[in-house]
C-alpha cells in the first residue's frame, strides 16, 4: 500500500512536471514574440524591457525554464495588465465566485444524476431509464455556452423567472461582510435573507449550465454501473434474506455501484474547469473563467498562462487524491488480505 | 424458452430432499422460482408452491418478501460471489435478522450473528464479525452463507450447489456443519447438486432431473441399488469409483441435453437413451408418470426395469438383515 | 491449398467491396439508434455539400435592409445584426465543424496511432518519454490545453485544429501501444521471432485488424470532441475569426442579440454542434454496445 502510493505520488510528480513543461514550451518557445505575449500588446517599450530582464530572454532555455517554475512555485505568477495587479491576487479575489458556481453545478448534477439513475434502473423502469439514456446522450453533445444563452432566453427573456446576466447579486443589493466568499454562506452568516435568496436565484440559470454536462455524464456512468451490479449473483442473495427492491438496491447495489464512480472525479473537475470558462462569460459571472476569456480578448497572456498550469496541477492532484480515497472508502483495499480461515 | 417445466414434488417438515442433474437441466432455475427471485427477462409462467397452505406464487410482493429469509431461506451455491464486498459478514447477517425481527436491538443482532457464526463453527467469530468477505477464505465464505440462511431458522433451506465451488476437505466439512445446523433446528432441506456422492450421504429422498422434469423420484436406497430411469442409471455410472478404477475410462452420457428451446414431442432423453433410442413410443409420445416402489419415474420401460430389479432388490434387502 | 491460401489473405486483410458496403448499410438501417445517428449524419453532410448549390446565397453577404429578419421563407433561419443570412452560415458552418472533425480524426489517429505504435515496438527510453509526453498532455483538462496550443501557435481555424488533434493524439497513443504490446508477448509471435520471422510485418498483420473497431469507437467520439471544441474555441475568440460563419463564433455573435428577442441568431448554430456530436456519440455508444456483447 505505501509502496503504490509512493509510486502514485512520483507518477504525479512527473505528470505535472511533464505539464509545467509543454506549458513553458507552448508559450515561451512557439513562434510569436513572447515578451508581447506576456506583456500584453499595450505595453509600452519600457514595460517590455522590463518584462525582457525579467524573464531572462537572453539567458539559455534550461535557465529560463527554471526561473519560471521558480516563479510559479513561490507565487509569482506575472502581472495582469487588464487587472492592473499581480495575477495571484486578482485570482485570489475572484476563486470564490468560481468555486461556489461550480460547487452548485455539482451538487445539482450529482443529486440529479443520483436519483434518476437509481430511478432508472430500480426494476428497470423503461420510461425514465428512456428519459435518463436521451437526456444523457444530448447533455454530452451540448456547448455550455449554447445552453447557457437558451436558459436565459426562455427563462429570464421570456419567462422572467430568474435574474440576466448580471453576476452574482443585484446591482442595488449590497454584499454581505466577506467571511468566506461565498455569497450564500456570507450572507446566511450576516443574516440577510435578502442577499441569500438573491444569490441562490443568481446561481440557479449558471449551475443548471454549468452542471449539465457532468450530469449527463455521471447519470450514464451511475446507470452503467448500477445495472452491472445489480446483476450481481451477491444481490440474489440480499433479495432471498427478505429484503426489499429498493432497499437491496440502495443499501447494496448503490454502494457497490459508486466505487467505480468515484474514478470519474478527475473528469468531472475537467468538465467543470472548462465549463466554467465558457459559461461565466455568458452569465458576466465575476469568477476566474470569464476573467480567463476576456484575457484571451486582450491577449493578457499572464492571466491564461497562470491558469493553464495551475488547471494541470489541480486535475492532476485530483485524480491522485481520488486514487487515495478509493484506497480508503473500498474495503477491499483498506484491509489486507489475511488467509487466517 | 421454459427451464422447468411440470415439476411437481414435496418436502416434508424435517426431510432432507436431494434434486440432481447435469448443469443446464434446470435446477438453479427451479431453486430461484421457489423463492419468485428469478431475474427479469425470465419469469415463472405458472404453478403452485404451497408452504404450508399458502401458495407462494399467489403472495403479493410484500408478502414473498417476508417469507424470504423466515420461512425459506436460500445458500448459494457460489460463496466468492455470494456476499456484498464492500458490507462486514456480521452487518450482512444482521440485516437479515432485522429485517424479520425489527424489535430486535442491534446489540441483540450482533450478539445473535456471533452465535450464528459459532454455530457454523468459524473460529474467533466475534473478531471475525467485523470482516470483510474478501478477508475470508471460500470455505469460511460459505459458512457465512450459511449463518445468513439460518439467521432466523426457517423451516425450509434451499441449498444451491453449496458445495460445488469448495475444495474436496472444505467440501467435506461444511456439509457437516450444515448437516448439524439443519439437525438442531429440524428444518426441510431441499438440496440441489449434480453431485450424487453428497445426495448419497445427506438426503432421505432423491428427484433426478432432466430437460427440466423431475424424470426419477426414489429413496438414495432404491436409485443407487437399483435405478429405474436409464439417465439415473448414467448418471450413477459416471460417478468416480475407486473400486473401478481398473476397468477402463469412466463411462460418460453420450450427447447433450436438449435445447430447453426445443423439446422433442416425446420423452426429452430419447436420443440419448441407451434403450430407448430409434423406439417409436418413446420418440412419440411423452412418457407418463408411472409410481414405481415408493417413488415415481417417467419412462416407458419403468414398470418392466422394475420388475427386472426385483430379485435384486431382495437379495439385497436379504444381505441388509443379515 | 490456393482456395484456403485466399481465404487467409481476406480475413488478414479486410478490402472494402461493394457487398461490405451494402452489408453495413443494411446493418445500420435495421438498428434504429445507428440509424438516427446515421441520419443526422446524412442531413448535415447534406446540407453541407448541396446547400451552396442550391441556397446560394453568400453567407457573408451583408443586407441592411433586411437586418435582424425572423425565420421565415425568404430566411429559413433569419437574419443576423448585418443582414446575412443565418440559413446560409448555418450550412457554411456544417462545412467547416464536419471538415475540421474529420482531419481531426485523420489526423488523430494517424499520428496518435503511430506514437503509440513507435512506443510499443521499441520499448525503453523510447517508449518511456514518449508515453511520459502522452501523460503530460492527458493531466491538463483538453479544451484548456487546445486553448493553450490555440494562444501559442496564434488564433485561426487551422490552429485551433492543430490543437485538438494534438489533444487527441494520446488517446489513440494508449490505445495502441497497449495492443501492440499485447500481440507483441503472445507465445506465437516470440516463437516466429525466435525463428527468425522479421517482426515487423506479423505486428502489423496481427494489430490492425484487432484495434480496428476500438479505433473506430475512439475516431468517432473524437471527431463530436473536434466538433464541441472548435465551437469553444469559436467562442471564446481562439478559433475562427469574425466574419468566418463558424458555429462557435456564431453563438458568441447572437450572445447579444439573444436578450433583445432576437433568438435565432445564436440558437440554430448550437442545434448544429447538437445534432452533429449526439451523432457521433450516438454511433459510438451504439458500436462499443455492440463489441461488448460480442466480446462476451
Amino acid at each position: 500500500m505505501i509502496s503504490f502510493l509512493r509510486m502514485r505520488l512520483a507518477g504525479a510528480l512527473a505528470t505535472i512536471f511533464g505539464a509545467s513543461l509543454i506549458s513553458f514550451i507552448l508559450l515561451r518557445v512557439l513562434p510569436g514574440d513572447p515578451v508581447r505575449l506576456i506583456a500584453g500588446p499595450l505595453a509600452s517599450e519600457q514595460a517590455l524591457e522590463g518584462v525582457r530582464r525579467q524573464l531572462g530572454i537572453d539567458l539559455p532555455l534550461p535557465v529560463q525554464y527554471a526561473r519560471y517554475i521558480g516563479g510559479f512555485v513561490t507565487g509569482d505568477w506575472g502581472f495582469s495588465f487588464t487587472a492592473g495587479g499581480p495575477v495571484r491576487e486578482v485570482f485570489a479575489s475572484r476563486i470564490a465566485a468560481t468555486a461556489e458556481l461550480a460547487l452548485f453545478a455539482f451538487v445539482i448534477a450529482f443529486t440529479a444524476a443520483l436519483i434518476l439513475a437509481l430511478l432508472a434502473t430500480y426494476r428497470r423502469n423503461r420510461i425514465i431509464d428512456g428519459f435518463v439514456r436521451v437526456i444523457s446522450t444530448f447533455g454530452l453533445g451540448t456547448p455550455q455556452f449554447w445552453l447557457a444563452m437558451i436558459l436565459l432566453i426562455v427563462f429570464f427573456e421570456q419567462l422572467n423567472l430568474f435574474p440576466g446576466p448580471s453576476g452574482r447579486l443585484d446591482a442595488s443589493t449590497l454584499a454581505p461582510p466577506r467571511v468566506t466568499g461565498l455569497l450564500t454562506v456570507d450572507s446566511l452568516l450576516a443574516g440577510r435573507w435578502d442577499a441569500f435568496s438573491q444569490a441562490i436565484e443568481h446561481l440557479i440559470l449558471p449551475a443548471l449550465s454549468l452542471g449539465f454536462v457532468p450530469f449527463a455524464f455521471l447519470v450514464r456512468l451511475l446507470r452503467a454501473n448500477l445495472l452491472e451490479m445489480s446483476r450481481e449473483p451477491f444481490i440474489v442473495v440480499v433479495r432471498s434474506k427478505g429484503i426489499g427492491y429498493w432497499a437491496t438496491h440502495t443499501r447494496h447495489v448503490l454502494p457497490n455501484a459508486f466505487l467505480p464512480t468515484l474514478t470519474a472525479s478527475g473528469l468531472i473537475l475537467a468538465e467543470l474547469l472548462t465549463g466554467s470558462v465558457l459559461v461565466e462569460k455568458v452569465f458576466a459571472w465575476p469568477g476566474i473563467g470569464a476573467l480567463v476569456v476576456d484575457s484571451i480578448l486582450r491577449q493578457d497572456y499572464a492571466v491564461v498562462q497562470s491558469f493553464i498550469l495551475l488547471t494541470a496541477v489541480l486535475y492532476v492532484g485530483v485524480s491522485f487524491l481520488v486514487d487515495m480515497l478509493y484506497g480508503v472508502i473500498d474495503p477491499r483495499t483498506r484491509n489486507p488480505v489475511s488467509q487466517r480461515g | 424458452m421454459r427451464a422447468v417445466r411440470g415439476v411437481s414434488f414435496e418436502v416434508r417438515r424435517g426431510e432432507k430432499v436431494g434434486i440432481v442433474g447435469e448443469s443446464g437441466s434446470g435446477k438453479s432455475a427451479l431453486a430461484l422460482s421457489i423463492l419468485r427471485l428469478i431475474a427479469p427477462p425470465g419469469e415463472v409462467v405458472g404453478g403452485q408452491v404451497w408452504l404450508n397452505d399458502r401458495d407462494l406464487m399467489r403472495l403479493r410482493e410484500r408478502e414473498m418478501a417476508h417469507v424470504r429469509g423466515s420461512e425459506i431461506a436460500l445458500i448459494f451455491q457460489d460463496p466468492m460471489t455470494a456476499l456484498d464486498p464492500v458490507m462486514t459478514i456480521g452487518a450482512q447477517i444482521v440485516e437479515s435478522i432485522r429485517k424479520h425481527r425489527p424489535d430486535v436491538s442491534r446489540k441483540e443482532a450482533r450478539d445473535r450473528a456471533i452465535e450464528l457464526l459459532r454455530d457454523v463453527e468459524v473460529p474467533l467469530a466475534e473478531r471475525r464479525i467485523d470482516d470483510y468477505p474478501h478477508q475470508l477464505s471460500g470455505g469460511m465464505r460459505q459458512r457465512v452463507v450459511i449463518a445468513i440462511a439460518l439467521a432466523n431458522d426457517p423451516p425450509l433451506l434451499i441449498a444451491d450447489e453449496p458445495t460445488t465451488a469448495l475444495d474436496v476437505t472444505t467440501q467435506a466439512q461444511v456439509l457437516d456443519v450444515l448437516e448439524r445446523a439443519v439437525e438442531e433446528r429440524g428444518a426441510a432441506v431441499i438440496l440441489i447438486t449434480h453431485n450424487l456422492g453428497i445426495v448419497a450421504d445427506f438426503c432421505d429422498s432423491v428427484k433426478v432431473m432432466y430437460a427440466g422434469r423431475l424424470v426419477e423420484q426414489a429413496t438414495p436406497t432404491d436409485l443407487f441399488r437399483s435405478p429405474i430411469h436409464p439417465y439415473s442409471e448414467a448418471l450413477l455410472r459416471s460417478i468416480p469409483d475407486p473400486a473401478r478404477l481398473e476397468q477402463g475410462p469412466l463411462p460418460t452420457i453420450p450427447g447433450a441435453p436438449p435445447s430447453l428451446a426445443n423439446l422433442p414431442a416425446g420423452c426429452a432423453f430419447e436420443p440419448r437413451c441407451p434403450l430407448g433410442r430409434g423406439v417409436a413410443i418413446c420418440k412419440n409420445t411423452a412418457p407418463p408418470v408411472i409410481p414405481i416402489g415408493q417413488g415415481v419415474a417417467e419412462c416407458h420401460f419403468a414398470e418392466e426395469r422394475w420388475a427386472d430389479n426385483e430379485t435384486m432388490r431382495k437379495e439385497a434387502a436379504a444381505d441388509d438383515r443379515s | 491449398m490456393s482456395a484456403q491460401t485466399t481465404i487467409i489473405k481476406r480475413t488478414a486483410r479486410p478490402r472494402i467491396t461493394f457487398e461490405g458496403v451494402t452489408a453495413a448499410l443494411r446493418f445500420i438501417l435495421l438498428d434504429p439508434t445507428l440509424l438516427i445517428a446515421f441520419l443526422l449524419m446524412v442531413l448535415l453532410v447534406g446540407l453541407a455539400l448541396l446547400g451552396p448549390l442550391l441556397w446560394g446565397i453568400d453567407p457573408l453577404k451583408l443586407d441592411f435592409g433586411a437586418v435582424f429578419a425572423a425565420p421565415s421563407p425568404q430566411h429559413p433561419m433569419g437574419t443576423d445584426s448585418l443582414g446575412r443570412d443565418i440559413f446560409a452560415r448555418f450550412y457554411s458552418g456544417a462545412q467547416i465543424s464536419l471538415t475540421v472533425g474529420v482531419v481531426a480524426v485523420v489526423f488523430g489517429a494517424v499520428l496518435g496511432g503511430a506514437v503509440g505504435l513507435i512506443a510499443g515496438m521499441s520499448g525503453g527510453w523510447v517508449d518511456v518519454l514518449l508515453m511520459r509526453t502522452m501523460d503530460a498532455i492527458l493531466a491538463f483538462p483538453p479544451l484548456v490545453l487546445a486553448m493553450a496550443i490555440t494562444i501559442g501557435l496564434g488564433a485561426g481555424i487551422e490552429t485551433a485544429a492543430i490543437a485538438i488533434i494534438v489533444t487527441t493524439i494520446p488517446w489513440y497513443a494508449r490505445l495502441v501501444r497497449s495492443d501492440v504490446l499485447r500481440v507483441r508477448s503472445m507465445p506465437f509471435i516470440e516463437a516466429a521471432v525466435a525463428i527468425g520471422m522479421a517482426r515487423w510485418p506479423m505486428i502489423r498483420r496481427h494489430v490492425v485488424p484487432h484495434i480496428m473497431p476500438t479505433l473506430l469507437i475512439q475516431a468517432a467520439a473524437s471527431f463530436g470532441y473536434a466538433i464541441l471544441a472548435l465551437a469553444a474555441l469559436g467562442f471564446v475568440g481562439l478559433g475562427a475569426q469574425i466574419p468566418t460563419p463558424e458555429w462557435g463564433a456564431m453563438i458568441t455573435e447572437g450572445l447579444s442579440d439573444a436578450l433583445t428577442g432576437r433568438w435565432w441568431v445564436g440558437v440554430f448554430p448550437g442545434v448544429g454542434i447538437l445534432l452533429a456530436v449526439t451523432a457521433a456519440n450516438l454511433f459510438a455508444d451504439r458500436a462499443r454496445d455492440l463489441l461488448d456483447i460480442r466480446a462476451e
